[in-house]
């Protein structure tokens, strides 16, 4: 007998201590990645919002990926060492589809959070779904009003209500009109038919009266129209003086286009992010785009600590500036992780109670337009504010700058209005 | 109100161009062609990257998109669609050739998605798109040549399939297939020829739009929707009523906004078109009974 070749007590022992210790090590192991607290993301990925959609995900990929890669998570409890795990799944802008995603994001794919939808239509749907189901759903840029008011515990929006921004688009035409020598009596609206444009549309109707203007055309498009011309030729025979705008990406870029075509020009235009905020929307437009006002939550000349950093890191991985509506998904996310920080629990109680307690300002804040996030007991960021840039050359690009309120106006440019060869 | 009217009839020649790759698919092949949409994103693609590539002038990239779409429609039908007719030699209107177009329609347009990214993109033509004016009336440059562009190419198609040899084998084969091949007529080389046609005037299409539109994957599915109610409109099969249902869409449009909001329209076109298929089902150049 060769005792040798047999296992000895010492080999039996030395197997079953790395027996063991591989079973704890793999148990571990396995704990930390079921311990990775995962967010769904349902954005428009293809369709005519894509290219917005698209620059959403870009951003929340720039935050996580330098958030995992500094260790993930840190904080005093069961969340400690998580790191997050991001699913993004595209919504088509059809809110049909951005409900089945939810459901998916909620059933297989067992999300603890989620963020989106870029449309109004598709939010206001997903959300009810995920409020259902007790799942936190942060909501960045989606302005319909009645996202947060209908008595939901789990949604919370950081951009303005559109009442909001419509508000904020006629001080600036009080002020335009305060400014100018010429008499500012007349008011065009021209918007694309969807909640976006629609929900506009009305508040501007209401504005208009009490601000004393008259409304000399209110004209709607569709959204996917292969001719604007004759939405152009209207604003050519009723001269508006001051037209304001809602459009989504294509459509803003056509109508921009057909108007320079024409050669009509009202004395203002002032659009309403959405698709003219698109970096597309320059791309494809440059000179005719040129005086167009434009109102956003952020801008990148803005005199903020860490903006221009902020800035040059997105735009050396991405090719494009951050422009509002991205900005609005960077402060979504850093909420959520100051959040999950701050409880260290995937509990959406906690979550909610964390959210509505904490006034977010300073680090990762101080690049944002506004001083802080407060979300008040409807979820919603009351501190949202907003800013009033203008198309203009700069060197030999087309670039949106900063002109309003005056004391954040860029040094050397002042507004332009009316705009030049105005008809 | 004249630029209007003058935006109507140009923009609807143009919406007659587009239509009548469907319009004479479903004449020659009687099936109806899903993926017009995708041929038509398939011409604006085309003309866009010639474009960008060469820096020529955009009507130049009908040099290279004419053969560029209409092989792409020829194999297509070769490889694609012929199998399902061989299959089904005794039925006329082979229902899975159709379904095959719909599988084509969402190939085309998800390989463009995957290989062009989700952006839209357009060319700049600082002389063509800025409007001209004549006798009061402005017009775009870009859309007057499109004007042109389509009469012509209708006009040479009419006059193809009415007198050359080609032309008339398609008309025989359209008319009874079996009759056509007994007479020697190759009717599978036949179906090549015609989608290939019908795919080369989606490319032209393309290449007219592009300079005052923009392309996307997704781009022709509005269009798609539009050439299915001007070819009913006009008359299955008809090239001349594919032209006048278009003028009438673009008329409609552009007239009927300066009196309604535009997205009535809208309404008003799917009205009519729900009133001429009660009224006249086989459409306003469409023989009675013929189906």
């Amino acid at each position: 007998m060769h005792r040798k070749y047999l296992m000895g007590n010492k080999t039996r022992l030395a197997m079953a201590f790395s027996a063991i210790l591989a079973l704890v090590a793999f148990s571990t192991s396995a704990q930390a990645a079921s311990k990775d607290v995962v967010i769904g993301n349902i954005l428009p990925l293809s369709g005519s919002s894509a290219s917005v959609g698209i620059q959403g995900k870009q951003m929340r990929e720039l935050i996580i990926d330098k958030f995992n890669a500094a260790g993930g998570i840190k904080c005093d409890g069961a969340l400690n060492g998580s790191k997050i795990k991001m699913i993004y799944l595209d919504t088509r802008s059809d809110p049909t589809v951005g409900v089945t995603d939810v459901q998916q994001l909620i059933s297989q794919d067992h999300v603890d959070l989620i963020t989106g939808a870029w449309n109004s239509g598709v939010t206001y749907p997903a959300t009810q779904i995920a409020e259902m189901n007790k799942i936190p759903f942060v909501v960045p840029v989606s302005v319909m009003d009645r996202i947060t008011e209908r008595g939901f515990k789990y949604t919370f929006r950081v951009a303005a209500k559109d009442s909001w921004w419509t508000k904020d688009q006629f001080k600036f035409v009080d002020y335009l009109a305060h400014k100018s020598s010429a008499k500012i009596k007349t008011l065009g609206f021209v918007y694309v038919n969807n909640d976006f444009g629609k929900s506009f549309d009305d508040a501007w109707v209401k504005l208009a009266k009490k601000h004393g203007y008259k409304v000399v055309l209110n004209q709607s498009y569709g959204e996917s129209a292969t001719d604007l011309t004759p939405v152009v030729l209207k604003m050519k025979s009723t001269k508006p003086q001051i037209v304001l705008l809602v459009s989504d990406a294509a459509d803003a870029i056509l109508l921009q286009n057909t108007m320079a075509s024409y050669d009509v020009h009202p004395l203002a235009l002032i659009s309403s992010g959405g698709g003219q905020a698109d970096p597309a929307f320059i791309k494809n437009t440059g000179d005719s785009a040129r005086y167009l006002f434009d109102v956003s939550e952020w801008s990148t000349d803005m005199n903020r600590p860490g903006l221009k950093e902020l800035n040059k890191s997105y735009k050396k991985r991405f090719g494009a500036d951050i422009n509002g509506e991205s900005m609005d998904a960077y402060i979504g996310m850093h909420t959520i992780l100051t959040t999950l920080q701050n409880t260290c629990s995937t509990d959406p109680d906690k979550f909610r109670h964390a959210m509505l307690n904490t006034e977010f300002k300073g680090g990762p804040f101080s690049v944002m337009a506004y001083p802080s996030v407060k979300f008040d007991k409807t979820g919603q960021n009351v501190n949202a504010g907003l800013i009033m840039v203008q198309i203009r050359k700069v060197g030999n690009k087309y670039e949106r700058v900063t002109v309003y309120p005056e004391q954040d106006t860029r040094a050397g440019y002042k507004i332009v209005f009316p705009q030049p060869n105005h008809y | 109100m004249g630029t209007a009217i003058l935006n109507g009839i140009l923009m609807g020649s143009i919406y007659g161009l587009t239509a009548i790759g469907l319009t004479l698919i479903y004449g020659i092949l009687r099936i109806i062609n899903f993926a017009q949409g995708a041929q038509l994103m398939l011409g604006l693609f085309a003309t866009y990257w010639f474009v960008e590539l060469t820096g020529a002038n955009p009507y130049l990239s009908l040099i290279f998109v004419v053969p560029f779409t209409y092989y792409t429609g020829y194999y297509i039908e070769k490889f694609f669609i012929n199998p399902a007719f061989k299959s089904e030699k005794d039925t006329r209107e082979p229902m899975s050739a159709m379904i095959i177009t719909a599988g084509i329609w969402y190939m085309i347009d998800n390989l463009a998605l995957m290989l062009f990214g989700a952006e839209y993109r357009t060319i700049s033509v600082p002389n063509f798109s800025h409007a001209i004016s004549f006798f009061g009336l402005y017009a775009p440059l870009s859309k007057i040549i499109g004007f042109f562009i389509s009469i012509i190419v209708s006009g040479a198609l009419f006059w193809f399939l009415k007198y050359s040899k080609i032309g008339k084998a398609i008309r025989a084969t359209s008319q009874d297939r079996e009759a056509a091949s007994l007479m020697g007529i190759n009717q599978y080389k036949i179906f090549n020829v015609a989608f290939g046609i019908g795919a080369a005037i989606c490319g032209i299409s393309g290449t007219v739009l592009l300079p005052f539109y923009y392309v996307y994957p997704n781009a022709g599915a509005h269009l798609n929707i539009l050439d299915f109610v001007i070819v009913i409109l006009g008359g299955l099969g008809s090239i001349p009523g594919a032209l006048v249902g278009g003028l009438i869409i673009g008329l409609i449009e552009s007239v009927g906004s300066q009196f309604v909001s535009y997205g009535w329209t809208t309404e008003i076109i799917y009205v009519m078109f729900l009133i001429v298929l009660f009224v006249r089902p086989e459409g306003l150049f469409g023989v009675k009974g013929q189906h």
